[in-house]
């Protein structure tokens, strides 16, 4: 495989801002990406994220702010004169063209020689495994078949910023796995700096060097995946970031809560609370442990997840409460089982109710 | 294997009034046109007629290529003003919809005669006038066969994808729209051309002359050869037509297989 490191381009998005009648889908959002770092923006629906990614590619306008690829504002130019990559969710080739032709696009725009298109066209099949589709039509390739083209297509002209908006939603579960391990290969091996849009934790999780994550159009908290998760700074990122039990508890002063019996420490970022404050506590089921019982609380749930097992347990509270333990381990409950439950960690984020 | 008998019927249906409506009163016509003098025999008299009488050529030639340039001139406004209407501008649509529609509802004197008006002098001077009388009587098709055409296709995301290439937007027409909406973009041309080569009204009301007028005038002086001008007429059109569908279906079959081979 032929290998191509590129420096990458830094770029910096400083306040950017845009409404759409009332709603206001991005508020002064702010991101910078080093270059050759792939950065995820997460987020549920309407949160701005794919605005945002619209406004770099220029197919959006800004109401306010600036959007620079290595200090060059691009805010001024137009989309085709931007220099960036952009891959759809809809694949969006070129239906008249084949696989080479629609790779070989940006280079003909480019007016490039026919060496130099053949060139870079042969590369690109090579890095996406697709030589032996290069005289294929869209319509006669898998979904998966036509997102590594899509990103061949995008990568050929050797873009400053590489811009991926949810480019594995429409694939199945099992492909996109597959394209998204792909990609990230991709990325390291052109060393292209990256903004990935998706709504989807696992894949922002998986892939990306920081993930941010967005809500009514700002960025709540840019980190790596593993400070996301194990440190959020909000109780929307601990929320939205992989799954977690909110347990009604007590607060018993300004810094340690009451949650299942058991009298924690309440950690930073969490909400201000006052004594006697009754709040919900963030727990992730990883740190829920589980024991057998004679009475108390009862398993409900078991679902099997590969390596791990989670179990859903009715403590008497209006939700049940997962916890999540090794599938080995997991062997020893069955649903209907009675079980003692209780909070591993010393630290929990709480917020009001 | 159990028969449809429904669906045969329709197609007998269909067919018996095809065979009425079409194939009767042109087989009558093309032997009507196929007899001889004075009626005895069949030749081709009546058909070597046509090409000896004065101006065939030339008139023919002129409608073609008025015909030609009505077609291109409306795909040239038509075509961006289409795409600018599904991307950003779907408030103006039924706008244009109404505009399109505006030369079924006014009267073609009236048409013809304001129009010749609004024109600049030296376009009233010329035979070229004409191709923008065609262009307008063609709207109300063409705008609708266009419409459709882009509504089959993922207009948004092609341009998009095109203009973060690198392409500008003539190209992305060219290159992306053109080709991915062709089956709309050459029923519009054809549209525009048929009408344009058979036209007759305006151009009469106007004082040119083209083909049609010139059939019109010479079928007065001989019956059987303006028989034999009417099925020549139609005959021609129809040879167009098919070789222009057998040109596209070859270019498809041609992609299939370039496809299915790699």
């Amino acid at each position: 495989m032929s290998k191509r490191v590129t420096s990458g381009s830094e770029l910096v998005i400083s306040g950017i801002s845009r409404a759409f009648g009332a709603v206001q889908a991005l508020d002064r959002f702010s991101l910078t990406i080093a270059p050759g770092e792939l950065v995820c923006l997460l987020g549920p629906s309407g949160c701005g994220k794919t605005t945002a990614l619209r406004i770099v590619a220029g197919l959006e306008k800004s109401d306010a702010g600036t959007v620079m690829i290595d200090g060059e504002d691009l805010l001024a130019k137009d989309a085709n004169q931007r220099d960036i990559g952009m891959v759809f969710q809809s694949y969006s080739l070129f239906p008249n063209m084949t696989v080479a032709e629609n790779i070989a696009y940006g280079l003909r725009v480019r007016k490039k020689s026919k060496e130099q298109i053949n060139k870079r066209v042969a590369e690109m099949l090579e890095l996406v495994s697709l030589q032996s589709k290069m005289n294929s039509f869209p319509h006669q390739l898998s979904g998966g078949q036509q997102q590594r083209v899509a990103l061949a297509r995008a990568l050929a002209i050797e873009p400053r910023v590489l811009l991926l908006d949810e480019p594995l939603s429409a694939l199945d579960a099992q492909v996109r796995t597959q394209i998204r391990d792909e990609i990230r290969r991709i990325q390291i091996e052109s060393g292209t700096t990256t903004l990935f849009v998706t709504h989807d934790q696992e894949e922002a999780m998986a892939i990306s060097d920081r993930v941010g994550v967005m809500q009514h159009g700002r960025l709540e908290q840019i980190d790596t995946p593993n400070t996301l998760y194990n440190k959020p700074e909000t109780t929307f990122v601990a929320g939205f970031v992989g799954i977690t039990n909110y347990i009604p508890s007590v607060a018993d002063s300004k810094n340690e809560v009451q949650v299942l019996g058991q009298v924690l420490e309440i950690s930073e970022h969490s909400s201000v609370v006052k004594k006697g404050e009754e709040v919900r506590a963030l727990v992730r089921p990883e740190s829920i442990h589980v024991e057998k019982a004679s009475h108390g609380a009862k398993i409900i749930t078991k679902s099997f997840l590969g390596p791990m097992t989670r179990v859903g347990v009715d403590a008497g509270l209006a939700e049940l409460i997962y916890a999540e333990m090794s599938s080995k381990e997991a062997k020893k409950f069955d649903t209907g089982d009675h079980v003692k439950i209780s909070i591993t960690t010393e630290m929990v984020m709480v917020e009001s109710v | 294997m159990k028969i449809n008998l429904s669906k045969y019927s329709t197609i007998g249906l269909v067919s018996l009034l095809s065979l009425i409506i079409f194939v009767i009163p042109y087989s009558a016509s093309l032997e009507y046109s196929l007899r001889g003098k004075f009626g005895k025999g069949h030749d081709l008299t009546n058909y070597l007629w046509i090409f000896h009488q004065e101006g065939f050529l030339s008139h023919l030639s002129l409608s073609l290529e008025l015909g030609l340039l009505a077609g291109l001139l409306n795909l040239v406004l038509m075509v961006p003003t289409a795409t600018f209407l599904h991307l950003s501008l779907q408030r103006y649509k039924s706008l244009v919809d109404f505009i399109c529609i505006l030369p079924l509802m006014i009267p073609v004197v009236s048409l013809a005669v304001g129009a010749e008006y609004a024109m600049p002098s030296f376009l009233q001077n010329s035979q070229m006038e004409l191709v923008f009388f065609f262009v307008i009587l063609a709207l109300p098709f063409t705008f609708r066969v266009l419409d459709s055409a882009l509504s089959a296709i993922p207009l948004k995301t092609l341009v998009e994808a095109s203009r973060s290439l690198g392409a500008s937007w003539p190209a992305t027409i060219m290159r992306v729209i053109v080709p991915a909406a062709k089956g709309g973009i050459s029923s519009a041309f054809f549209l525009s051309f048929a009408l344009g080569i058979g036209e007759y009204t305006i151009t009469s009301l106007l004082h040119w002359d083209t083909f049609t007028t010139w059939t019109v005038d010479i079928s007065q002086q001989n019956v059987l050869g303006s028989i034999a001008l009417s099925t020549f007429s139609f005959l021609f059109a129809i040879a167009l037509l098919v070789t222009i569908a057998l040109v596209s279906s070859n270019r498809k079959k041609k992609q299939k297989e370039l496809g299915e081979t790699s």
